[in-house]
């Protein structure tokens, strides 16, 4: 009898956590194959390698010899020699082009097709560019593949002026690694304010000031209607401000689920693949998880797209233990982003941004900290939270708050104490119990086992034929 | 079952013993402010309770870990490979109870490892109010901080 195989289109966050959990359960005893059109590696990290605080290859999360003890499968087709990089030379770079869900087929750009028992749609997102004229030029980057982390780093220098055009998470994330070159920056944001889907007008405040002062030039407010060349450098034809001659420009003006590739195929798209909280799409054996996966949201218990490091490794968690048969329910994932903005924290979590709820807002002007909580009746279900990120109770203060949200603890009558003392969410979060909700829970049915620890332990009797399962 | 910290509230007197000797055990230097126990006041002041990492089982640190720079030491601790984190902070907004710490002057993040299996917090401790035994992890502090809470924090901010 043939082993069980899984297909896992993208060898991102919410992929390796699928695979390594796979084989967390199964120990081997299943064939996976990967299909990828990049080399797994984490983009969380892209900042540091930017910011030449790690190598290049610090950046990977799975170089070949770690697949191989994984026991994962690279795509092979005829004539194709694969691409020289940490994988080796057999993985082969390869996109995904459709899936014939009737007969479980998973087509690939080359024509051929990849049977599969049960396929995991793990395509992530790509980023996307304003439609203005010169917006794909030479020397325009988006910050979103290593090879955008080369180009930068290959054309920034001291002293050049540099624009960035989006605040957003994306942008933020290299701010302290762009600056840590010398250049001079220009923050172009369309918005009225920085980091619009993150943080409140009043946080972003606190931001752009101490931006400011760091010689920052942030305009928001305003937009590029084109770029043109001007010799060696571009010409920001700008909306509502002044045009701008720059260096170098970097593009972080958003991102969108990469599901192109699914149309026809029968499988129900929103804004990504409905999932039911056990990852599962409309057909019962293809999967979706991270960036590409609209699944509960752990607050409301609405479907949401949430395209963040975190919900996808719990996704890729969840849905590999699934696909091997467990019966694992995804309770939801919470919003969350953190960024350091030169020693600055910016926390928030949950639905911070609902405009009739009850809020409760602290301030301290002198050391740049800021506090939210939005409330429903005793419960908090969304926050924000600034501070220096030397501060010992800044880290501290953004942990409880994520506790707070995520347990959804009752807080009674300690609501009034900390709407009064936001300064002092320890005390709340302990005299509530907080820790003994929290600390019953886990994501799968154990223990979490360090992914270091997890191998294709199984001996492999079959010869993985798999050559002779792709149908031309 | 794996040795843990035990901590009893009601034995605390704010001494501050355990922060210096875990910043002392952790980074060289006496500093509470690198310590990864921290002693909290109740009661204005008239009450303590150290607080530090659970060593939960769901371990939201480790697997929030982008480059798999923390993993669990064989006497059960969640411990940070220093020269693998490259300071991104997902594990501090992964971590439910703000247990898990970032060091600017290393750019790395920080967090209780138990010392090895022989946790200076505990030994430092003149009152046994921490513990390191055989024991099920639990919510150590719950109790003590909703009863001290009761007393002051609640019959003063319902007036």
């Amino acid at each position: 009898m043939s082993k069980k195989r899984h297909v896992i289109v993208g060898g991102g966050t919410a992929g390796l956590n699928a695979i390594t959990t796979i084989r967390e359960y199964d120990k081997g005893d299943s064939e996976i194959i990967l299909v990828a059109d990049e080399w797994p590696y984490s983009r969380m990290v892209l900042p540091y390698y930017l910011g030449q605080s790690i190598s290049e290859s610090h950046v990977f999360t799975a170089t070949a010899p770690r697949l191989a003890q994984l026991g994962v499968q690279f795509v092979r087709s005829e004539g194709q020699t694969g691409t020289a990089g940490p994988l080796g030379p057999d993985f082969v770079r390869r996109t995904a082009s459709g899936i014939d869900t009737k007969n479980n087929l998973l087509q690939l750009d080359d024509g051929s097709s990849i049977k599969y028992d049960n396929l995991l749609i793990a395509t992530g997102s790509s980023p996307t560019r304003p439609p203005i004229p010169g917006a794909n030029g030479d020397n325009i980057y988006s910050q979103w593949t290593i090879d955008d982390s080369r180009g930068v780093l290959q054309h920034i220098n001291p002293g050049q002026e540099v624009a960035m055009i989006g605040a957003g998470f994306i942008s933020f994330t290299i701010l302290n690694s762009v600056l840590s070159h010398g250049v001079k920056l220009h923050i172009i944001e369309i918005m009225p304010q920085v980091l619009p889907r993150m943080i409140d007008k009043e946080g972003a405040e606190i931001v752009e000031k101490l931006l400011r002062e760091r010689g920052v030039k942030i305009h928001t407010g305003v937009s590029v209607k084109e770029i043109q060349d001007v010799g060696s450098q571009k010409k920001l034809v700008m909306d509502g401000t002044d045009d701008l001659i720059v260096d170098l420009v970097i593009m972080g003006t958003g991102i969108k689920p990469n599901l192109d590739w699914l149309d026809g195929s029968g499988i129900e798209i929103d804004q990504g693949i409905i999932v039911d909280n056990h990852l599962r799409s409309n057909i019962p054996n293809v999967y979706a998880a991270g960036d590409v996966a609209q699944g509960q949201e752990l607050i409301t218990g609405t479907k949401e797209v949430h395209a963040i490091e975190p919900t996808a490794v719990q996704h890729g968690r969840v849905v590999g233990a699934n696909m091997t048969g467990r019966d694992i329910a995804y309770n939801g994932s919470l919003l969350m982003n953190i960024l350091d903005v030169q020693d600055l924290d910016v926390a928030s979590f949950g639905t911070w941004n609902v405009p009739e709820a009850e809020v409760s807002v602290a301030y301290n002007a002198n050391n740049n900290t800021y506090r939210k909580l939005v409330w429903d009746d005793d419960r908090i279900i969304g926050g924000i939270i600034l501070g220096p990120a030397r501060g010992i109770w800044t880290t501290n203060d953004i942990g409880m708050l994520k506790g707070l949200v995520q347990s959804q603890v009752k807080l009674g009558p300690w609501k009034k104490y900390l709407q009064e003392n936001l300064w002092d969410i320890k005390r709340p979060f302990v005299a509530n119990h907080v820790t003994s909700s929290l600390l019953s829970v886990t994501t799968l049915d154990h223990p979490t086992i360090p992914a270091r620890e997890i191998s294709a332990t199984t001996t492999d009797n079959e010869s993985s034929d798999k050559e002779g399962d792709v149908v031309d | 079952m794996s040795k843990v910290l035990k901590i009893i509230p009601d034995n605390c007197t704010g001494c501050m013993r355990c922060e210096v000797a875990c910043s002392y055990m952790q980074t060289g230097v006496y500093q509470p402010s690198k310590s990864v126990i921290r002693v909290s006041p109740f009661e204005r002041h008239t009450s303590y309770s150290p607080y530090t990492c659970f060593q939960c089982e769901e371990a939201w640190c480790l697997s929030a870990c982008p480059v798999e720079a923390i993993t669990i030491s064989p006497v059960g601790a969640k411990v940070v490979i220093e020269n693998q984190c490259v300071g991104c902070k997902l594990c501090t907004i992964a971590c439910p109870y703000g247990t898990i710490f970032y060091d600017v002057d290393t750019h790395k993040a920080f967090k209780c490892d138990l010392c090895g299996g022989s946790p200076a917090c505990a030994d430092a401790c003149p009152t046994a109010a921490i513990q390191w035994v055989d024991e099920k992890v639990k919510d150590w502090q719950g109790d003590f901080a909703a009863e001290r809470g009761k007393v002051h924090v609640i019959s003063l901010s319902s007036v």
